[in-house]
C-alpha cells in the first residue's frame, strides 16, 4: 500500500501557514509599494507545454526587472515555486515572459501563479491569480488517466507519473514494471510517484500501473528507456564503378524499436531506414546512385543523433562484384578456368584475383593469386590426374587495393587419367632363398586413375630378354613369390631382375626393378630409438648409384615377414626411421642397402626396440643343493619374449618376510648361479630362490625356485670326530703327564699321612676292641632297591693291609678275628689334620662314637676287609648286605653309626623284622638313610624304628665331597659303580706310588 | 518454452469424427493460446489479472439450444476472435514490434495461424448441420476500437488473447458435445440469424 505523504489536516494547516504569509506579504508590499510606486504585473498568462512539462508564464507592466513569482497547487494551495526571477522582457510591446518546468506533468493537477514587481525590497501588490486548469479537474474531460504517456527516455533519467483517478475511486499503489513504488498524492484525486535511474526497457517498454483497490479499472502508461544512435565504421565504396554503397555499423543496442522510436538513417540526406529495419542485423547499408566523394551519415531516434563522414576517391574503393558463370577445362595436370563480371566497365580495370583450389580427396586447399586488367581467366596447374576438384574465385583492385569482393560460388571438375607412378618394390628373401617380390600399394594420387592390374617380369640384364612371361596379378595383390634358387638355374646364374608395373586406363607406369640376389647377413649392433624414429647414419657408398634402400621388419619374424622399407636418393647418410606399425617390445632389424644398375649389397645392419619391455615369460628355473652350497641353473628366454636387451639376472632369496638380493648377475649369457655355503648356517629348512631377468624397462616377475636344505651331516660327524680326537689326545696328554708327574700328584694330592708315634710300651698284640658296639652297628645309605649298597656303604678299610683291601671284602674269618676299627678316609680338601688311626683304642672309638655328628666323607669311608660289613644277605649272594643280628651284636659292636643320636641298648630296637629284610629297600632302612628318602611308612614301622627316626635322613657331614642324597636315576647305582671303578682305578694309582 | 508439450490433432484413431477432430483443433488451440497468455504476462510483468472485461458478443449459452445454434455461436465468436486477434497482432507489432522475434513472437504467430483452422472447422460443422441455403454468421462491419495509448493497448490485446483462451475452450467442450454424426436439420429463418447478430 501506499503512502500518502501528505494529510487532510496537514494541508489545511499548511494552507493556513501560507495565507498567513500572503496578508504579512500583502501587507509588506502594500507599504513599501506606497514607497516607491511599483505597480502590479497585468494579463498574467499561461501557455503549458503539455509534451516538455514547461508553463510559459508571461505578464505585461510591472515597473521592475525582477519579479516574484509563486506557483502553487491550486487544490491543497502547496506552493511548487516561489523565487526571484528575471523574465525576459519584448522591448517592443513590453510582455514578461518566464518559463518554469514542471518535475510533474502539467495535466496530474491545476496550479495557480500569481507574480509580483520587485525592486530589491520593495515590492508591488500580487497580480491576480492566473490557474492552469489540471486534468483531475471535474470538468476535465480528458479520458487519459495517467500522465506522462508513451514516454522516451534516455538510460539513468528519472521519471515521475501522475494517476489521476475517477470520483470515488481509492488507489492501492502504482507499480513500476512490476515494482510497487511510493505515492505522493498531489490533489485529491491525483497521486504521483516518481521512478529515478531508469533502465533500459524491452522492446515493449516498461510498464506504470495504477492500480485501484477495487481493480474495477486499470489506468497505466508505458515508457521506453534507451540510448541514442551511435554507428561506427561508416564507408562507401563502389562495385560498378559508378555507385556508391555506404556501409556502416549499428553500434549498440539503443532499446528503441519499431518505426516510431527506432533509429533512422540518412546518408546525404537520402533516408536509408528502410533498408535496415531488422535489428538483427549489425551492419547497414544503404546506395546512392553516383560518387559523390563526401558521405555524411546521419543517426537519430527519440532520444538523439549521432553523424559520421566519409571521403575518398572512385578508384580507392572499389571492391568487386562477386565472379559469376564460372567454367572449368580440365586436363590430367592442370586446368583452365574462367569466368564472367557483370559490369563491363571491368575490362579495362587491373584486377588481382585469388583462386582457391580444394582438392576432394584430402580436402588440401591450394591457393593461387593471379592478376591483370579485365582478368577473367586463369590457367591451374600442378594438379593431380583424375582428382575431384571444387574451385572459387575472388578479386580485388590491383592498384590501390581497398579489399577483396566476395567469393564466387563454387565450381567442380575432375582431371583426366594418366599413366600410374612407378611402384615401389622391393626383394624380401627367407633363409631358404625363397622370398617374395613385394611392392607398396599405390595409393590414389599414383594412381593416376582406376588400377586394373599389375605386372611382373623376371628380365635378365646380361641377356637383356625376359627370363619367363609376365606375370598378372590383380590390383590388390601387391607380391609375387620367388625362389632364388629356380630362378638362377634357368638363368644360368646370371643377375636376375624384376620388373614390376602398374596399369591403369591410360596405360602402364615405368616398370621398378628389383635385383633378385641374396645377401650375406651382417651383424648388428644395437641401436636405441628417439622420438624421431630410429637414428641411422652411414658413410656413403659410390656404388649406390640409384640410393640407398632401408629396410626393417621385426627380428624374430620366420617366414615370410611382412617388411617395411624407404628408397633413399644417393648421397644420403643418414635417415631416421619412423613407423606407424613399429610396437613397443619388438625388436627390429634395420638393414640399409646400396642400390645399383647390377646388384643390390647390404651395407649395414641394426638392432633395435623402439621401447624396450621387461621380459615376458619366466625363467626356467631349477635349484638343488651341493653340500652347503645351493646351484640354481636356469635355461635361457627365448629371444621373442626378452621384449629388451637382456642384461642379466637378479637372484633373490626369499625367507619368508625378507626378499633379499643375494646376487646381480650381469652376465647374460650366465646361466646358473651357486650361493656359496648357503646351506652352512641353517641345519635345516626350506628356502626360495628368485632368479629375475632384466632389460632396460625392468625386472620381468621372476620365477621361485624351493630348496630344502638337509642338514650337512658329514660336517658334523668330522667335528665330532675331531673334538673327540682332541678329546681323546687331551686326555692321553694329561695321563701322560700326570703318569709322570705323579710323585709330584701324589705328593700335591695325596700326601702321605705320617705313622703315629706309639709308646714303647703300647701293646701290639692285637685283641678284640674294647669299644662296646652301638646298638645300631650298620650304617646304610638310603638307594633305590636295585642298587648296590655295597659301593655306597660305608667301607671299612683293613688298618693293616689297605693294598689288600679288596682281600678283606667278605673275608668273614679275617674280620672276625682281628678288631675292627674304622677308618675314615678323607679326601677332603680341607686342611684339617686327618685323625690319627688308634686300631685298638677304645679312646678313639669313644671318641668316634660319642659324636654323632661326624665329618665323614663317604666317598672316602673305607673299611679294611676285616672291618665289618653289612651285608644283607647272608650267603653273600645278594648286593645288599645286612648283617645278621648276632653278629652285629658280636662283631659290629664298634661299628659306624653315623648321624644317628646313640641310643640306649634294646633287643628289640633296631632289629628289623624278618620281612623287612625281605624288601632292597628295607633292607637297607637299617642303615643310613638320608632326608630326601626317609619317611615312615607306618606307624609300626615307626615304632619299630623308635627313637631313631628322628635322626635318620639327616647327614650332617660338611666336608663330604660326595653327595649323601641318592641320584634318583634308575642307573644310579650303576654310575656310582663306575665311579667307584674309577676312584678305585686312581686310587690303585696313586697307591702304586706308595714307597 | 522448452519442455513444453506439443498436442497433435492426429490421434491414434483415424477414424475420428468431425466434431471431434474439430474439437482437438480447438483443444490444442487453447493450450497454444494458455501459452501465448503466460508468455504475455510474463513479458509485460502482469501479475494482476489486469482485466474480464469482454469484447466478443454472442448470446449467451441456454440449455434450449439445439446443435446448430451451438455451432453457430462458436462459430460467431471464432469469428470475432478472429478479427480481434489479427487487429491486436498488426497493431501491437505497429506499436511496440520491430524488435528481434522472440518465442513470444513465435507462440502469438502460432495462435494466429490455428484459429482460422479452427474456424474452417466449426464452419464445416455448421455447413453441414444447416445445409447449403445456411447463412454462417459474418464479421464484416465488426468495429474494432483499438485504445491509443501504449498501455491500453497492451492491456487490450491481452483481453484478446483472453478471448481466444475462453473461446477456443467453450469451442473444445461444445464441439465434444455435439453428437458425432451431426443430422442437417430444417433451414431456418433469416430473420432467426438476424436476431442473434454478432455485432455489439
Amino acid at each position: 500500500m501506499a503512502h500518502l505523504s501528505l494529510t487532510p489536516t496537514s494541508k489545511l494547516i499548511s494552507s493556513g501557514f501560507v495565507w498567513l504569509l500572503w496578508i504579512v506579504l500583502g501587507f509588506s508590499t502594500s507599504h513599501t509599494h506606497a514607497d516607491t510606486g511599483l505597480t502590479v504585473p497585468q494579463r498574467v498568462t499561461l501557455s503549458p507545454n503539455w509534451g516538455t512539462q514547461e508553463l510559459s508564464i508571461s505578464w505585461l507592466g510591472g515597473g521592475a526587472t525582477t519579479f516574484d513569482l509563486i506557483i502553487l497547487r491550486t487544490e491543497f494551495n502547496e506552493t511548487v515555486f516561489y523565487e526571484t526571477v528575471t523574465p525576459t522582457v519584448n522591448k517592443v510591446s513590453g510582455l514578461h515572459q518566464w518559463t518554469w518546468t514542471s518535475v510533474n506533468p502539467l495535466e496530474c493537477t491545476s496550479l495557480s501563479v500569481k507574480i509580483r514587481s520587485r525592486d530589491g525590497h520593495t515590492t508591488s501588490e500580487w497580480s491576480q491569480t492566473e490557474t492552469l486548469q489540471g486534468n483531475d479537474h471535474p470538468n476535465s474531460e480528458q479520458r487519459v488517466k495517467v500522465f506522462p504517456q508513451d514516454k522516451v527516455l534516455p538510460v539513468g533519467a528519472n521519471i515521475t507519473f501522475c494517476c489521476i483517478m475517477d470520483e470515488g475511486m481509492v488507489l492501492d499503489k502504482i507499480k513500476y514494471d512490476g515494482n510497487t513504488t511510493s505515492v505522493t498524492r498531489l490533489s485529491r484525486r491525483t497521486y504521483s510517484t516518481t521512478v529515478s535511474n531508469l533502465v533500459a526497457s524491452r522492446q515493449s517498454g516498461s510498464n506504470m500501473l495504477c492500480l485501484p483497490e477495487d481493480r474495477e479499472k486499470l489506468y497505466g502508461a508505458v515508457v521506453f528507456v534507451g540510448y541514442p544512435p551511435l554507428p561506427i565504421d561508416f564507408k562507401c565504396e563502389t562495385h560498378d564503378l559508378r555507385s556508391a554503397v555506404c556501409q556502416w555499423g549499428k553500434g549498440r543496442d539503443t532499446h528503441l524499436y519499431g518505426s516510431k522510436r527506432g533509429t533512422r538513417y540518412f546518408v546525404n540526406n537520402r533516408d536509408c531506414s528502410e533498408v535496415n529495419k531488422d535489428v538483427g542485423q549489425k551492419e547497414a547499408t544503404c546506395t546512392l546512385d553516383t560518387w559523390e566523394g563526401n558521405w555524411t551519415l546521419v543517426a537519430k531516434n527519440l532520444l538523439g543523433q549521432y553523424s559520421l563522414t566519409d571521403t575518398a576517391e572512385l578508384s580507392h574503393r572499389v571492391c568487386p562484384v562477386v565472379p559469376d558463370l564460372l567454367s572449368v577445362v580440365a586436363d590430367a595436370w592442370n586446368a583452365s578456368l574462367s569466368w564472367h563480371w557483370k559490369y563491363d566497365s571491368y575490362s579495362s580495370l587491373a584486377l588481382v584475383c585469388q583462386v582457391e583450389i580444394t582438392a576432394t580427396e584430402d580436402e588440401k586447399l591450394i591457393k593461387r593469386v593471379f592478376s591483370g586488367v579485365g582478368l577473367r581467366s586463369v590457367f591451374l596447374s600442378d594438379l593431380y590426374p583424375d582428382e575431384h576438384y571444387s574451385v572459387k574465385v575472388r578479386c580485388g583492385a590491383q592498384q590501390n587495393f581497398w579489399k577483396w569482393g566476395n567469393w564466387s560460388k563454387l565450381s567442380s571438375f575432375k582431371t583426366k587419367t594418366y599413366v600410374p607412378d612407378t611402384p615401389d618394390a622391393w626383394l624380401w628373401l627367407n633363409t631358404d632363398n625363397t622370398g617374395k617380390v613385394v611392392w607398396k600399394p599405390l595409393t590414389r594420387r599414383q594412381s593416376h586413375g582406376k588400377l586394373t592390374q599389375y605386372e611382373v617380369f623376371l628380365w635378365s640384364p646380361e641377356e637383356n630378354r625376359a627370363l619367363a612371361p609376365a606375370v598378372t596379378l590383380p590390383p590388390n595383390n601387391w607380391s609375387m613369390p620367388v625362389n632364388l634358387t629356380e630362378i638362377a638355374f634357368f638363368s644360368n646364374n646370371g643377375s636376375v631382375v624384376a620388373k614390376v608395373t602398374a596399369r591403369n586406363d591410360a596405360g602402364s607406369s615405368p616398370p621398378a626393378r628389383v635385383h633378385l640376389t641374396s645377401v650375406e647377413p651382417l651383424a648388428a649392433p644395437r641401436i636405441v630409438y628417439t622420438d624421431q624414429g630410429f637414428p641411422l647414419f652411414w658413410e656413403n657408398n659410390a656404388n649406390a648409384t640409384c640410393g640407398y634402400v632401408v629396410e626393417w621388419l621385426d627380428a624374430f619374424c620366420p617366414q615370410d615377414c611382412p617388411v617395411e622399407w624407404i628408397k633413399l636418393p644417393a648421397g644420403t647418410t643418414n635417415v631416421s626411421i619412423e613407423s606407424a606399425t613399429f610396437q613397443p617390445g619388438v625388436r627390429y632389424n634395420l638393414s640399409l642397402y646400396s642400390c645399383s644398375l647390377d646388384a643390390r649389397e647390404l651395407l649395414k645392419r641394426w638392432q633395435g626396440y623402439t621401447q624396450e619391455l621387461v621380459p615376458s615369460v619366466a625363467l626356467t628355473l631349477s635349484a638343488s643343493q651341493q653340500n652347503a652350497d645351493i646351484l640354481l641353473t636356469w635355461k635361457e628366454i627365448p629371444l621373442v619374449n626378452r621384449r629388451g636387451f637382456l642384461l642379466g639376472y637378479n637372484i633373490y632369496n626369499s625367507t619368508g618376510y625378507q626378499f633379499k638380493l643375494l646376487e646381480n648377475v650381469s652376465d647374460p649369457e650366465t646361466m646358473s648361479y651357486t650361493a656359496k655355503d648357503f646351506a652352512k648356517g641353517f641345519t635345516k629348512g626350506t628356502f626360495k630362490f628368485t632368479v629375475k631377468a632384466y632389460t632396460a624397462a625392468g625386472e620381468n616377475t621372476g620365477t621361485t625356485a624351493t630348496v630344502t636344505i638337509e642338514p650337512y651331516t658329514d660336517w658334523l660327524i668330522l667335528e665330532i670326530l675331531t673334538s673327540l680326537g682332541l678329546v681323546t689326545l687331551l686326555l692321553a696328554i694329561v695321563t701322560f703327564t700326570c703318569y709322570k708327574k705323579r710323585k709330584w700328584v701324589k705328593k700335591a694330592f695325596y700326601p702321605d699321612i705320617p705313622e703315629p708315634k706309639l709308646p714303647s710300651d703300647w701293646p701290639r698284640t692285637r685283641g678284640p676292641l674294647d669299644v662296646k658296639p652301638s646298638p645300631h652297628s650298620m650304617v646304610c645309605v638310603v638307594e633305590t632297591p636295585e642298587y648296590d649298597c655295597i659301593k655306597e656303604m660305608l667301607v671299612a678299610i683293613p688298618e693293616e693291609d689297605e693294598d689288600d683291601a679288596g682281600q678283606g671284602i667278605g673275608d668273614e674269618s679275617v674280620d672276625t678275628d682281628e678288631p675292627t676299627s674304622l677308618r675314615y678316609y678323607n679326601q677332603m680338601v680341607d686342611e684339617r689334620p686327618i685323625r690319627p688311626r688308634f686300631p685298638d683304642s677304645s679312646a678313639s672309638s669313644i671318641s668316634s662314637m660319642s659324636s654323632a655328628h661326624t665329618d665323614v666323607t663317604y666317598t672316602g669311608i673305607q673299611t679294611s676287609g676285616s672291618s665289618l660289613v653289612l651285608q644283607l644277605d647272608p650267603q653273600g649272594s645278594s648286593e645288599c648286605h645286612q648283617p645278621q643280628l648276632d653278629r652285629s651284636v658280636s662283631y659290629g659292636g664298634g661299628g659306624y653309626r653315623p648321624q644317628m643320636q646313640p641310643r640306649a641298648p634294646s633287643d628289640d630296637m633296631g632289629l628289623p623284622s624278618p620281612e623287612s629284610f625281605l624288601e632292597p629297600q628295607a633292607a637297607c632302612s637299617g642303615g643310613y638313610k638320608p632326608q630326601g628318602s626317609w619317611q615312615l611308612d607306618s606307624p609300626v614301622d615307626a615304632a619299630e624304628m623308635g627313637s631313631l627316626a628322628p635322626s635318620l635322613g639327616s647327614p650332617t657331614s660338611v666336608a663330604s665331597t660326595q653327595f649323601l642324597l641318592p641320584d634318583g636315576e634308575e642307573n644310579t647305582g650303576e654310575k656310582r659303580q663306575l665311579s667307584s671303578s674309577a676312584a678305585s682305578w686312581l686310587t690303585n694309582l696313586l697307591s702304586s706310588t706308595k714307597p | 518454452m522448452a519442455g513444453r508439450s506439443t498436442r497433435s490433432i492426429n490421434g491414434s484413431n483415424g477414424s475420428r469424427t468431425a466434431p471431434a477432430r474439430a474439437a482437438a483443433l480447438a483443444d490444442l488451440l487453447h493450450y497454444e493460446c494458455s501459452t501465448l497468455l503466460e508468455l504475455f504476462r510474463k513479458k509485460e510483468n502482469f501479475t494482476e489479472d489486469v482485466t474480464d472485461r469482454r469484447l466478443v458478443s454472442v448470446p449467451p449459452p441456454s440449455s434450449q439450444l439445439d446443435t446448430r445454434d451451438k455451432l453457430w455461436r462458436i462459430h460467431s465468436a471464432l469469428l470475432q476472435c478472429k478479427k480481434l486477434l489479427e487487429t491486436a497482432v498488426a497493431k501491437e507489432e505497429e506499436e511496440l514490434g520491430g524488435g528481434k522475434k522472440g518465442e513470444y513472437e513465435n507462440q502469438r504467430k502460432l495462435v494466429k495461424e490455428r484459429l482460422p483452422l479452427l474456424i474452417l472447422s466449426t464452419g464445416e460443422l455448421l455447413k453441414a448441420a444447416e445445409g447449403t441455403t445456411s447463412l454462417t454468421p459474418s464479421v464484416e462491419g465488426l468495429e474494432v476500437n483499438v485504445p491509443t495509448g501504449l498501455l491500453d493497448l497492451k492491456l487490450w490485446v491481452y483481453r484478446v488473447y483472453k478471448e481466444v483462451n475462453y473461446w477456443s475452450k467453450t469451442a473444445a467442450n461444445t464441439l465434444k458435445d455435439l453428437p458425432s454424426v451431426i443430422v442437417k436439420e430444417g433451414a431456418r429463418t433469416t430473420r432467426a440469424r438476424n436476431r442473434r447478430s454478432t455485432r455489439r
